[in-house]
């Protein structure tokens, strides 16, 4: 997993045909202490990505061949979590409705401020940060629960449903004292210190829907 | 054979009748009696023609021979009674040829008579027949006339409506009596009866085609737009007889055509914005990009200075990105100037008052939807000029538009007046005037400058274009208003 190149290192991949301003926007951001990679169109960045890229990415909206705006509804299609933001020197408001809604950190108007980018990139990797973090609390998780046996896991759903132990005993026709056991082997499998704790976890993986009854 | 037997026949008769009356009346009369086969000759000869008269001559002679004229009984004549026959054959032959010529006289007179009478009766049926035949097809055409979905009229030499159909009188919800005289043009809209009338009368003096739009009051009070057409129909000697008019509604037609030419007019406008719009905001992207990198590089370097240490082979490295990217703006900037100053520069011999006429013809469909009329006032004899056709009709064009959107609002005339003239010995003037409200001192100032407008829909770059376009051609342009309007002229230089 862990390569020579600094794709898992946050990283601001930025995404303009115009070298200069890529000189420019890399040459800021490294004064930032930033690291930086550019590319000079959607597909290069394409050919260039690999899941454990990790940072944000900066796009310009008019690019040749796929649009900044195209590239980034390819990035939502393919779950790649990269945040974006999206500069353009045509400061449309429709254009910049539409970015934000499409779920765009921030949408700088060229030219823009050091303050401004900086601010963007800080939020953007805030944001990336946050979602690694609950990815891979979520990763945990299903780990853990991929070692529970068939019974734990009936005894763990009927658990966090909220049964008492008679009645998963009643439910399951075991005796009282067996689904003690079952619940002490999931608490300890899933490392779960409290019944809430394992309730939250539960809920993780899967999401209540609808009612939840 | 009838021919020779009747006249006998008659003769025969008429001598025996004679000869059987003679029998007792000679026993009467003492001298001898022959009176009565005159009358018989007579007879015969008016009733059977000069044969049956000369046969009754002939037998009256055998019978009076026989039996009157001793030797009775004989046809032996004696001597003595000799002359007595002659003077009777010769005074019988006389009867007959004075009978028969009076009878055939009296027949070629009646015959005549016949014949005309029978000719006038012909006549008179093959009249009342063709009369019927005029009444029917007059009834036919009639009907064809209310059948046509059109307004149809007939009128007299002075243009006095005879008859209209139906579909007229419906119309207007009147009768032909309202049609009459000064109250037709009543029932014309108040913008189009000035400009129908001019057109009726001329064509009723001149006796040509009439033809015009205009619009015509329903009965329901509403105007609707007619073609109204007009012929004179001319007797055989080539003076008019009639005139022969149809309003055909062309309200449809009207509103489609008004709807296509304000769509033309929004898609103008529109595209002309449009693409001033887009030129803006390209020169926008062109030079926001060098300015993005300007600024990227300067805040860089700022923060490469200010670091702990500072790191000043980064600072130098983004100054000179600085220099190369302020280099490369000041690039755009030149370009944008090149692409508005050198590009297509044209220059040739052309005529000033042609640009003006060919314009005015442009502009006409424009002016009559706005009720504006154009008058030009061109100067004769002016020295062709050394400029750009296109952009000199683009000034006038521009200025022209300006003008009649100034007169929109007023209540009087609308004229829009484009002149031109001679000014000393090298230059030329153009002035486009109208009768407008004109402007306040601030618009004044400032209606030249880009972006100055006043109208809402305005890019306020049209007089900036034209002064630019004018300063171009080493010529000048400016406004000034009177009580009557709005004047803008500019002058070019007569090339030498």
């Amino acid at each position: 997993m862990k390569s020579a190149d600094s794709s898992s290192v946050e990283t601001v991949f930025i995404v303009d045909d115009d070298a200069a301003i890529c000189a420019g926007i890399c040459d800021l951001l490294e004064s930032a202490d930033l690291r930086t990679r550019h590319f000079s169109s959607a597909e290069e960045f394409f050919e260039n990505w690999n899941p454990s890229m990790s940072g944000c990415l900066v796009l310009d909206v008019r690019l040749p061949g796929i649009s900044g705006m195209e590239l980034h509804a390819k990035l939502m299609e393919s779950r790649i979590s990269l945040p974006v933001i999206i500069m353009t020197a045509h400061g449309d408001m429709p254009m910049v409705r539409k970015a934000l809604k499409a779920g765009a950190v921030e949408f700088l108007i060229k030219p823009f401020q050091d303050e401004e980018l900086l601010q963007a990139v800080g939020q953007a990797f805030s944001l990336e940060r946050a979602q690694r973090r609950a990815e891979s609390l979520l990763n945990s998780i299903q780990a853990r629960a991929e070692t529970l046996t068939e019974r734990e896991r009936q005894v763990m759903g009927l658990v966090t449903a909220g049964l008492t132990n008679k009645e998963i005993a009643e439910k399951l026709f075991l005796s009282v004292v067996t689904v003690k056991l079952h619940r002490g082997q999931v608490m300890r499998k899933m490392q779960a210190e409290s019944l809430a704790d394992l309730v939250k976890m539960s809920e993780r993986i899967n999401p209540p829907q609808g009612s939840g009854a | 054979m009838e021919y020779g037997i009747k006249p006998g026949a008659i003769a025969g008769c008429f001598v025996l009748v004679a000869l059987l009356w003679t029998f007792p009346l000679q026993h009467v009369i003492a001298y001898p009696f022959v009176f009565l086969f005159f009358a018989a000759i007579m007879g015969s000869a008016w009733f059977g023609g000069v044969i049956a008269g000369f046969v009754a001559v002939v037998l009256s002679s055998l019978m009076i021979t026989y039996f009157f004229i001793p030797p009775l009984f004989s046809i032996t004549v004696a001597k003595e009674s000799q002359s007595f026959l002659a003077a009777f054959i010769l005074s019988a032959i006389a009867i007959t040829i004075v009978s028969s010529t009076r009878k055939r006289a009296e027949n070629i007179v009646r015959t005549a008579r016949d014949q005309l009478e029978s000719k006038v009766q012909k006549r008179t049926a093959e009249l009342q027949r063709s009369n019927l035949e005029i009444q029917e097809s007059e009834r036919q055409l009639r009907m064809l006339t209310e059948a046509i979905p059109q307004q149809i009229w007939r009128a007299d030499t002075s243009g006095r409506i005879e008859y209209c159909n139906q579909h007229l009188l419906d119309y207007i919800g009147g009768s032909a009596d309202s049609l009459r005289g000064e109250s037709f043009f009543t029932i014309l809209h108040a913008e189009d009866a000035p400009l129908f009338r001019q057109g009726w009368e001329a064509a009723l003096v001149a006796g040509g085609r009439f033809e015009t739009e205009a619009r015509v009051r329903s009965a329901e009070g509403r105007y609707r737009w007619f073609l109204v057409r007009s012929i004179p129909h001319r007797s055989e000697d080539g003076q008019i007889a009639r005139w022969y008019g149809i309003h055909i509604d062309i309200e449809e037609q009207h509103s489609i055509q008004q709807r296509l030419l304000s769509a033309h007019e929004d898609l103008s406008r529109f595209s002309r914005t449009m693409s001033l719009a887009e030129m803006a905001a390209s020169i926008a992207h062109e030079l926001n990009q060098p300015l993005t990198a300007l600024l990227t590089h300067a805040a860089a370097c700022r923060r490469w200075l200010r670091a702990e240490p500072a790191n000043v082979a980064r600072a130098e490295a983004a100054a000179d990105k600085i220099v190369q990217e302020t280099t490369r703006a000041a690039n755009v900037v030149g370009r944008v100037r090149s692409l508005f100053s050198k590009t297509d520069y044209v220059r040739e011999s052309a005529d000033l008052n042609g640009l003006v006429v060919d314009l005015a013809r442009l502009l006409r469909d424009d002016a009559i939807r706005r009720g504006v009329s154009i008058r030009l006032r061109l100067a004769e004899g002016l020295p062709k000029l050394e400029i750009d056709p296109v952009q000199i009709q683009q000034v006038l064009l521009n200025l022209a538009l300006n003008s009649m959107e100034a007169m929109a609002e007023i209540d009087g005339p609308k004229v829009l007046e484009i002149s031109t003239k001679i000014n000393g010995s090298n230059e030329i003037a153009a002035s486009v005037k109208d009768r407008g409200p004109g402007f306040s001192e601030r618009v004044k100032n400032n209606m030249f400058d880009p972006f100055f407008t006043t109208k809402p829909e305005g890019t306020g770059m049209g007089l900036t274009i034209c002064r630019s376009i004018i300063e171009a051609h080493d010529g000048r342009i400016w406004a000034t208003q009177s009580e009557q309007g709005t004047e803008f002229q500019f002058v070019l230089q007569v090339s030498k």
